[in-house]
């Protein structure tokens, strides 16, 4: 598992050192950034810096400017390595390099970790961005959990990252990533509590939020920064997390290796 | 050995109706095909387009799972024992894919290689091996985006024996290569097969390139196998007729009479030029040396001879033909 880990990671690192993907990186900052912006003047202009009592019951927090702010940054953080794992394999479909892929005896968990291993260090000079831009819309950065904010982001990748071979089986199967990509992110902005709490949702959507790992990490996120809580309170949430992550790392498991010989018989020409 | 038993593949294909309604569609690809492939030998898959070459290097190469039939590799089941397969074998396909054309050649091998379980100094030395036969080493640090289609397809065929293979499948691997290169990847093929004792199967739309290399050739039609044997043997049970073409000084009536009378079991035609006559010959045998003889004892002087052997694409035509008829 370590050499085809070490190979994708390498391989990966050089494609990106050669040709950075500009689009991706911007788009991803930008989509954290509008959600800034955005809450930054509603907030200022619309509620006029009144929040009502019941905003601050479900977030747990008055601070609604840095509430906003870590939303945004960790959603672009995860719909960044979402879209990074899920991907990978539609990519070398694309390519035309899947089939040489598929030819060797390689260990499958192995080339993604190498994926996403190397594609974090893009979403983390992403994440330093969007934190250094959103400290001067207000997002304050003193009595920070730090070795608590490690500690939900690591989780959060692992539980992501198993999301995202559900949603890689999906883009292989559709052979599609612009539709299937889109509707999921557009959806997670809505319901996982990234700009107002989900238990503001109805019922009927709220359940979708509750399947994200994202609305975990994101809850368990604003503790740990903007109230420096200690990790031991935020342990609900980080179990519901691992949880999830262990149900979609199965699935996902499962699905890739069906779609893996599902598209090489569809896909022909 | 490599044993194809009966193997088959079915594709289901939707088709579509109006925008709403689409219809499974049944495409039997390959159909009940026997094959082996021993080390140290060239086997030949021929047929038209669409006959199910692919299809069956794709089976083979452990890339699509048969529909029915077994396929073993020294024994180990090809769906079974797919990762040992997997590192038993390797299929090179012409054309410019398969490879990562932001990556440089040494790169591309590096990556593959690791995949294959290589590394450290075995890995650098077989990168620099590879390259070196397949004639890339000094545009090993050059991104593949800048070679050549030629430069391309010599990459691929070093990612192809990266893991060393036993068994190497080439599919189509000259396709819109010039002649030349061509004819080095040719020659490449042969070293393969007969230095190395690789086991190749080669598909290939250019039947003299499967003639030149093969020891045995599969034709396929639809699917199914339609004719199994040597190339020689194809061309002799087919095609029956040596054509030789003869130009000599003017041959008068009389000495084309007696030319006739000689060549018993030959068709003869002439072709009378202002200070040459053309003799065309068909015959059911090799008539050259008979020519030579009767041209020496009516003394007529020859200026130009020309001997066309069947060949397979002769032999193709003619079961084409057959077919139909
Ligand atoms: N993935 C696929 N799905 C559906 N039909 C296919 C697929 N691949 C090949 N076919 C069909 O199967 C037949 C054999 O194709 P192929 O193996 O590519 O032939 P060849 O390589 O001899 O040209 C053709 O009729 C082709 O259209
Ligand atoms: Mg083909």
């Amino acid at each position: 598992m370590w050499l085809p880990f070490s190979a994708t990671f390498q391989r990966n690192y050089l494609v990106m050192k050669r040709a950075f993907p500009w689009s991706f990186f911007l788009g991803h900052i930008l989509s954290g950034f509008y959600i800034i912006i955005f809450a930054y003047l509603s907030y200022f202009f619309v509620f006029k810096k009144d929040l009502s009592s019941s905003f601050s019951t479900y977030a747990g927090t008055n601070d609604y400017l840095s509430y906003v702010i870590l939303g945004g940054l960790l959603y672009s953080f995860s719909v960044s390595l979402l879209m990074i794992a899920s991907r990978a394999l539609i990519t070398e479909l694309r390519e035309g390099t899947l089939e040489s892929l598929l030819l060797t005896p390689s260990s499958r968990k192995g080339y993604f970790l190498g994926y996403v291993a190397q594609g974090l260090m893009r979403v983390c000079v992403e994440f330093a961005v969007i934190t250094s831009a959103g400290y001067f819309f207000g997002l304050h950065l003193h009595h920070i959990n730090w070795p608590g904010v490690l500690s939900v982001l690591v989780i959060l990748v692992a539980a992501t990252f198993s999301q995202a071979l559900v949603l890689g089986s999906f883009m292989l199967y559709f052979r599609d990533t612009y539709i299937t990509q889109n509707t999921l992110f557009v959806m997670m902005g809505l319901v996982c509590s990234i700009t107002f709490p989900a238990s503001f949702l109805p019922d009927g959507l709220r359940w979708i939020g509750n399947i994200m790992p994202l609305t975990y990490g994101v809850d368990a996120l604003r503790m740990v920064w903007i109230e420096g809580k200690p990790l031991v309170e935020t342990i609900q949430l980080l179990w519901k997390m691992i949880i999830l992550g262990l149900v979609y790392f199965p699935i996902g498991s499962f699905l890739i290796k069906r779609m893996e010989k599902y598209v090489l018989e569809k896909h022909f020409g | 050995m490599i044993e194809a038993k009966g193997i088959g593949k079915v594709y289901s294909v939707k088709k579509k109706k109006s925008f709403f309604r689409s219809e499974k569609q049944i495409v039997r690809a390959v159909n009940g095909l026997n094959l082996t492939i021993n080390e140290g030998e060239i086997v030949g898959l021929l047929g038209l387009n669409g006959a199910g070459k692919t299809t069956t290097i794709k089976m083979l190469s452990t890339l699509l799972n048969p529909s029915e039939g077994t396929i073993t590799v020294d024994g180990l089941d090809a769906v079974q024992d797919a990762i040992q397969v997997k590192a038993m074998v390797n299929m090179i396909a012409g054309g410019e894919r398969m490879l990562y054309w932001r990556l440089t050649g040494a790169e591309n091998l590096r990556y593959f290689g690791k995949l294959y379980g290589l590394s450290g100094n075995a890995l650098e030395k077989r990168i620099k091996y590879l390259l070196d036969i397949v004639g890339l080493t000094n545009a090993s640090d050059t991104p593949v985006e800048l070679y050549s289609k030629g430069m391309k397809q010599r990459l691929q065929i070093a990612r192809g024996l990266i893991n060393d293979p036993k068994y190497l499948f080439l599919d189509e691997p000259t396709l819109g290569l010039d002649a030349p290169v061509a004819k080095q990847l040719r020659g490449m093929v042969k070293t393969l097969a007969k230095s190395d004792r690789k086991g190749i199967l080669l598909t290939s739309h250019y039947l003299e390139e499967v003639e030149e290399l093969c020891d045995r050739v599969y034709i396929i039609e639809k699917g199914s196998l339609i004719l199994h044997d040597t190339p020689e043997n194809i061309t002799a049970s087919v095609v029956k007729d040596y054509h030789v073409t003869i130009e000599t000084s003017v041959l008068s009536a009389p000495v084309q009479y007696r030319m006739k009378q000689g060549l018993i079991g030959c068709t003869l035609g002439f072709t009378e030029n202002a200070d040459s006559t053309v003799m065309q010959i068909k015959a059911p045998f090799d008539p050259t040396a008979q020519i030579i003889d009767l041209c020496v004892k009516e003394s007529v002087s020859i200026q130009k001879l020309e001997l066309k052997r069947p060949r397979l694409e002769d032999a193709i035509l003619a079961l084409a033909k057959e077919k139909s008829a």
